[in-house]
């Protein structure tokens, strides 16, 4: 694929690996989990979304439009088969209400942004993730990207879903790279191809040729606890069991936050999982602690 | 301009000027004829003679209370040369006066909504007349308000959060240990202490609760005998009728209250003398600010904020013989009677201008502590003999003369503590105390008169130091300076003396106590406030810097053991007062200490206050000063550098409103809320008169100009007065320079002399001038004259430009070069034009840009501004960016580091809220603030001060106070109690932008 959009590229993150870091998202994911926690990140193309929390009803953007697509009294505001996506609405728009998710950046740009909090990073360890959406998606650009700020000697993280191509992978990015966070969702393959849109095996197998690269980088495999769809007994036990199978001793689990919900509208998708009540509460301490066990049990650290 | 005739006819008709008439008769009648408040109208001298006038702009009302001779009379005119006149916007707010609360009062005094013409000693007075006849219903309505906001707040929040007042207390029972060896600790194993906790010293504990819980109480001792002896030997002339030589005149009054006040030793304490004759006390300064009091007296123990203990006797006290002899006798209405009630002092009363602090005290200095450790009281007085030895003019002799006075009964006091000590020992029961007090009566028959040998004779010698100095003058920001740096040498001297491991343990553990007695008795007073101050400098205490680490006057790491005791104490106490500072220099300073900052700061939730080497001493080199004095610099009060006891920098004579000049800018010289048609004629926007950027910068910086020449032309008058009515002998001995030149340190008699002035709202000034010339000279998005209207709308009808001046107009603190240049040039402009006005002690004036309380208060003060800040709203704490500047704090860090040093001569304060996650551990919670203090320091920038507390803690403090008397929070510059501040302060702190770590 050719040059990404940019969702966002965050300063100041402390969770994004160690340190404080600069995390630059991309826009588009091969895969399409119903739990995604940023949809804004699924499509490769420029969105424009509304948020009506911002708007101040100033109708400066109707103005603006040239193809009528605006309407206060229709839900979600914007008629998206009537939008050509030229954002002169967000633009306009003073209150950022509307804007336009995604935006074309150079390598040199990226890079520019991040490393103005270089002297951060020397002092806390820290670096920069490239996060997503996908980056894989994007091996070239990403590959540039990473050298780039290596160069400046910044620590380099890769948060990846896993579905990529190995070959062009081990020769474009990874050897800029630090370390990396591995997503595994869920063991079953079916069950993948169901919650995930695509099959696991690509998925495993890049995890386990990238544990075969012996700590360079090193690699931190992440599950998020989805309830009722990852965070099942079955479904932990098999990945810890396939973690220990490969040696690993160290694991992240992401517990899960409903705060996602919301965002879909924004961009005009609709959210399948929106009635699904135990994806609108935050999970609980115990099952928390329950999913933890499952792998310290196993000697995993998580 | 209406007729004489006009206005009789209009208060004729006018039902509130009926009203008031009748109200004041009453008063009047009730005064008279009930015996038991007639007694009220006498004092010391004979009849309390008043008169009062009470009117409204417009002259609906007009009319007057008067006592002559005991009898008091209510007419419907404003006398005839009334001492003062109280002047009411509107009919409603003369009608507020009587049925609204005295917090009521104190909003419409600041608002504007009421004014004085005249002195504030008789309207105090007179309020005092008014609460003796009220009371009662007074004391209801602050009850009642009190209830109300209670049960607001709890409906809000019914249960109080266990688990977060517990998140606070398990962070304090952590402790790190150091990872590396610290080149300037030379006997303590782990300089981070991790072994000890306040569980280890139940003393401090029980000092620690008393401080908490128990109401200050007024104490009458200053004025008591300050009165008495110049009631005998005079004021104005001495017995004889001879002019009096000021500085002789106080140092003999001086001496006089020294010898005389109760030598008391605080319970349980290891350190001799209290700086007043209650267990925690308010000392009344009956030449500066204590009659502020006087309208509260019947009240000040029922206020919502800061209520004190009064006892029947003070009170009596304060209103028949101290107040009514001072109430001429104070700085403020001297220079009222001497210069005729001048403009400058005018502004200064209105609020919402400038602030002077000359008004209360000077202070805001750091004393010789070394000298006076080293060679004691008496060593200075055979300096001083030795001076006078040499050609001496009048002004010289006397000055020196009045400075042996002051030593001489210093020591006196030294001498009673002694035997107070021997005389406690004899009376009491418990013999290991019993040993304690004998061994005070050894140190004080030695110190402060001679120099100390012993860690216990230093602290002893420096506390009774500071009570004496508290006798001369009130304090306010009157600072430690480097205990660390000073005490190091006794600890060491001590510690070479043993030599047994646990023999050396026992001693250190010793020290940690001592230094933690140290820090009670720094809270054995608290300054006596008037009501108003609750709401203008809420929480403050007297602030008492004291400055840990940097580096020595050579350049070298000044880091030691004592820096890490100072630290330890600092962290079990975690009191507001006591104030932490901490020096760090990049390159010289360790890692390690800078961690230990961190940690301190995350278990006291807000101290020490973090300051760069570097940019402290670039800010100072420019004015020509010793390398090596500068580098001996200490922060005093909030944050201010002064060259430690070689240097009179008042460093907090004012604060200044520059929103104000702003606002004046945008109306052509007339200021909004006060209606003054004051400032210069700098162009009408609304008619088009300011046509370019450069245009409307002008206009802003000629009206700053014009409140700045203005409050300087008071600090003049009232730095006049202080010369007269309270020179400083006692200090002046203590700061060099002053002995040699035989010079007060009010004249000019210290080494290095300025004044520092606090400038408010530099993030809000430089994010309007930045909307107006994006907005308006740039893009053409919007007319001035457009911005301007709907700036005065408070942008009720244009949510648009609203969300347009908060959005795409490239903020102080979102990483733009334009707005960094555009705050430097504020800066600039202000320090440039600041140092160039003359200065009364010969010196410069320096600016910073920190706020104590007063970015909540001026803002309460100010419509709204072009950068989209609302009207009444709080400005940024210090020079603070604004939340929504950046997404990432680190653009905000970045964008305050850009100033330019030079122009921060009085430092700054940039506060930061950090609020650690969960789940992290306490390591990497203290690495994360490293790396961001580290790295702002590497950058350049100044001075930062964490809060290291969620919105959602201090909600719940705010509902359920009882449970978090020991949370300080750091305002801008000083430290205060969140339970104990304001609404509008707390709101403030609470809706600061909060970064996770």
């Amino acid at each position: 694929m050719n040059d990404p959009l940019i969702l966002e590229i965050r300063g100041n993150s402390l969770d994004d690996g160690p340190g404080i870091r600069s995390v630059v998202f991309f826009k588009g994911c091969p895969l399409s989990c119903v739990w995604c926690h940023n949809p804004e990140s699924k499509r490769a193309a420029a969105e424009l979304s509304f948020d009506p929390d911002q708007c101040v009803a100033c109708n400066t953007c109707l103005a603006r439009c040239e193809r009528t697509a605006l309407a206060r009294k229709r839900p979600g505001f914007i008629d998206r088969n009537k939008c050509a996506r030229c954002f002169a609405c967000a633009d306009a728009c003073p209150s950022g209400a509307l804007s336009r998710v995604g935006r074309a950046m150079r390598v040199s740009e990226v890079a520019e942004a991040v490393l103005r909090d270089l002297p951060f990073f020397r002092n806390s360890g820290g670096g920069v993730t490239l996060s997503g959406g996908e980056p894989t998606l994007f091996m070239d650009f990403s590959a540039e990207l990473l050298l780039t700020v290596r160069r400046q000697r910044v620590h380099t993280l890769l948060e990846t879903c896993g579905l990529f191509d190995w070959d062009e992978f081990s020769r474009t990015m990874l050897p800029h790279l630090d370390a990396v966070f591995f997503d595994i969702k869920l063991m079953d393959t079916a069950a993948h191809r169901r919650q995930c849109g695509v099959p696991n095996e690509l998925i495993l197998a890049n995890f386990t040729r990238l544990l075969e690269c012996g700590g360079t980088p090193a690699v931190l495999p992440r599950t998020p606890l989805v309830p009722g769809i990852t965070d099942t007994d079955e479904n932990l036990s098999a990945i810890a069991d396939f973690l220990l199978g490969l040696g690993v001793s160290r694991a992240a689990l992401l517990p899960y936050n409903p705060m996602w919900h919301g965002k879909s509208a924004k961009i005009g998708s609709s959210d399948p999982t929106a009635k699904d009540a135990a994806l609108a509460a935050w999970q609980d301490t115990a099952t928390i602690e329950r999913c933890r066990a499952i792998f310290t049990r196993r000697g995993i650290a998580v | 301009m209406l007729l004489y005739t006009d206005i009789q006819a209009k208060s004729g008709k006018s039902t509130t000027g009926l009203i008031m008439r009748a109200f004041l008769r009453f008063v009047a009648a009730n005064l008279n004829r009930r015996a038991s408040l007639r007694r009220y109208l006498a004092c010391a001298d004979g009849w309390l003679d008043f008169s009062v006038g009470m009117r409204t702009e417009s002259g609906s009302v007009e009319c007057g209370i008067v006592g002559r001779d005991g009898v008091v009379t209510a007419s419907g005119r404003v006398p005839d040369d009334a001492d003062a006149v109280v002047v009411f916007r509107t009919d409603a707010a003369a009608r507020r006066l009587l049925t609204g609360t005295p917090t009521d009062q104190i909003y419409m005094l600041l608002t504007s909504e009421m004014r004085v013409e005249g002195s504030i000693m008789y309207l105090n007075l007179l309020s005092f007349f008014l609460s003796l006849v009220f009371g009662r219903m007074q004391r209801s309505a602050m009850e009642r308000e009190r209830r109300t906001d209670r049960k607001k707040l709890l409906r809000k929040s019914p249960r109080a959060r266990q688990d977060l007042r517990d998140g606070l207390v398990v962070r304090k029972a952590q402790h790190l240990r150091c990872a590396a060896r610290e080149p300037g600790v030379r006997f303590l194993a782990d300089p981070y202490l991790p072994e000890y906790s306040l569980d280890d010293f139940p003393r401090l504990r029980k000092f620690l609760d008393i401080h908490l819980t128990e109401k200050p109480e007024v104490c009458p001792e200053i004025p008591r005998l300050l009165t008495r002896w110049h009631r005998e030997h005079g004021f104005e002339q001495d017995a004889s009728g001879r002019e009096w030589e000021p500085v002789l005149r106080k140092a003999h009054a001086y001496k006089y209250l020294m010898e005389n006040r109760e030598a008391i030793i605080g319970e349980d304490s290891l350190i001799a003398g209290t700086t007043t004759s209650k267990r925690i006390g308010c000392p009344v300064y009956p030449d500066g600010s204590g009659g502020l009091i006087w309208n509260e007296l019947l009240t000040i123990s029922h206020r919502t904020h800061n209520p004190f203990v009064i006892s029947d006797e003070t009170r009596e006290f304060l209103h028949n013989d101290a107040f009514p002899y001072w109430m001429k006798r104070n700085f403020r209405e001297w220079v009222r009677d001497t210069y005729g009630n001048p403009l400058c002092q005018q502004l200064d009363e209105r609020y919402a201008f400038y602030f002077n602090w000359k008004q209360a005290t000077i202070s805001h200095t750091i004393p010789d502590f070394p000298k006076m450790l080293k060679i004691g009281a008496g060593g200075i007085i055979r300096e001083i003999r030795r001076e006078l030895g040499k050609r001496c003019d009048r002004e010289k002799k006397a000055t020196l003369e009045a400075m042996i006075l002051c030593l001489e009964g210093l020591i006196a006091y030294g001498r009673n503590l002694s035997k107070r000590a021997s005389q406690d020992a004899l009376r009491e029961p418990n013999p290991a105390r019993r040993d304690e007090l004998e061994r005070l009566a050894a140190i004080c028959a030695r110190v402060p008169e001679t120099g100390a040998r012993t860690l216990d004779e230093a602290v002893n010698s420096l506390w009774i130091t500071w009570v004496a100095l508290h006798m001369e003058s009130m304090n306010a920001g009157l600072s430690l300076g480097r205990l660390d740096q000073w005490l190091q040498p006794y600890f060491a001297a001590d510690m070479k003396k043993l030599k047994a491991k646990e023999k050396r343990a026992a001693y250190v553990k010793r020290a940690i106590e001592l230094i933690g007695h140290l820090f009670m008795r720094c809270t054995d007073h608290f300054p006596l406030t008037p009501d108003l101050a609750n709401f203008y400098f809420g929480g403050s205490s007297s602030d008492q810097a004291i400055t840990l680490g940097g580096v020595t006057p050579r350049g070298g790491d000044a880091v030691n053991d004592m820096t890490y005791v100072f630290l330890k104490v600092t962290e079990m106490l975690s009191l507001r007062d006591p104030n932490v500072n901490a020096r760090y220099m990049p390159g010289v300073n360790s890692d390690a200490y800078l961690k230990r900052l961190c940690e301190v700061n995350l278990s006291t939730a807000a101290t020490p206050s973090l300051h760069n080497d570097a940019a402290v001493i670039a800010s100072l080199e420019k004015m020509g000063y010793d390398i090596r004095d500068i580098r001996d610099w200490s922060a005093t009060g909030c944050v201010e550098p002064t060259l430690s006891h070689r240097h009179m920098g008042h460093t907090n004579m004012q604060m200044m409103n520059m929103v104000a000049a702003l606002e004046m800018a945008l109306n052509d010289g007339r200021h909004p809320l006060t209606g003054l048609e004051i400032g210069p004629k700098t162009g009408d926007p609304l008619r088009g008169e300011i046509t370019s950027f450069e245009e409307f910068f002008s206009a802003f910086t000629a009206q700053l100009a014009f409140l700045v020449d203005s409050s300087i032309e008071y600090n003049h008058m009232l730095a006049e007065a202080h010369q007269r009515i309270r020179p400083t002998p006692l200090l002046s001995a203590l700061i060099d320079g002053c002995v040699r030149k035989g010079r007060d340190a009010t004249k000019g008699g210290a080494t290095y002399n300025s004044s520092g002035t606090a400038l408010i709202g530099l993030a809000d000034v430089t994010d309007s001038l930045m909307a107006v010339k994006k907005l308006v000279f740039e893009e053409g998005v919007i007319t001035l004259p457009e911005l301007k209207r709907a700036v005065d709308a408070n942008f009720k009808n244009d949510p648009a430009l609203l969300a347009l001046a908060r959005r795409k107009v490239p903020l102080f603190g979102s990483g733009s070069d334009e707005a960094v240049a555009m705050a430097n040039r504020v800066a600039k402009w202000a320090h440039d034009h600041y140092a160039s006005l003359p200065h009364y002690r010969g010196g410069t004036y320096t600016t910073g840009f920190w706020s104590m309380s007063n970015h909540v208060a001026f803002g309460t003060l100010t419509g709204a501004l072009p950068s989209g800040r609302l009207a009444g709203t709080p400005f940024t704490p210090g020079l603070t960016p604004q939340p929504f500047a950046s997404k990432s704090l680190l653009d905000n860090i970045r964008d305050v580091a850009r100033l330019d040093p030079a122009n921060l001569n009085n430092n700054i304060a940039f506060n930061v809220k950090v609020v650690p996650s969960a789940g992290d551990s306490r390591e990497k919670t203290v690495d994360d603030m490293y790396s961001y203090v580290k790295t702002f320091f590497e950058l350049g920038g100044m001075q930062m001060q964490l809060n290291v507390v969620t919105s959602e803690t201090l909600r719940d403090a705010m509902a359920h106070p009882e449970h978090y008397r020991n949370l300080i929070v750091r305002i801008s510059g000083y430290n205060a109690y969140f339970v104990t501040l304001n609404r509008d302060m707390q709101m403030e702190l609470i809706e600061r932008a909060e970064y996770g770590i």
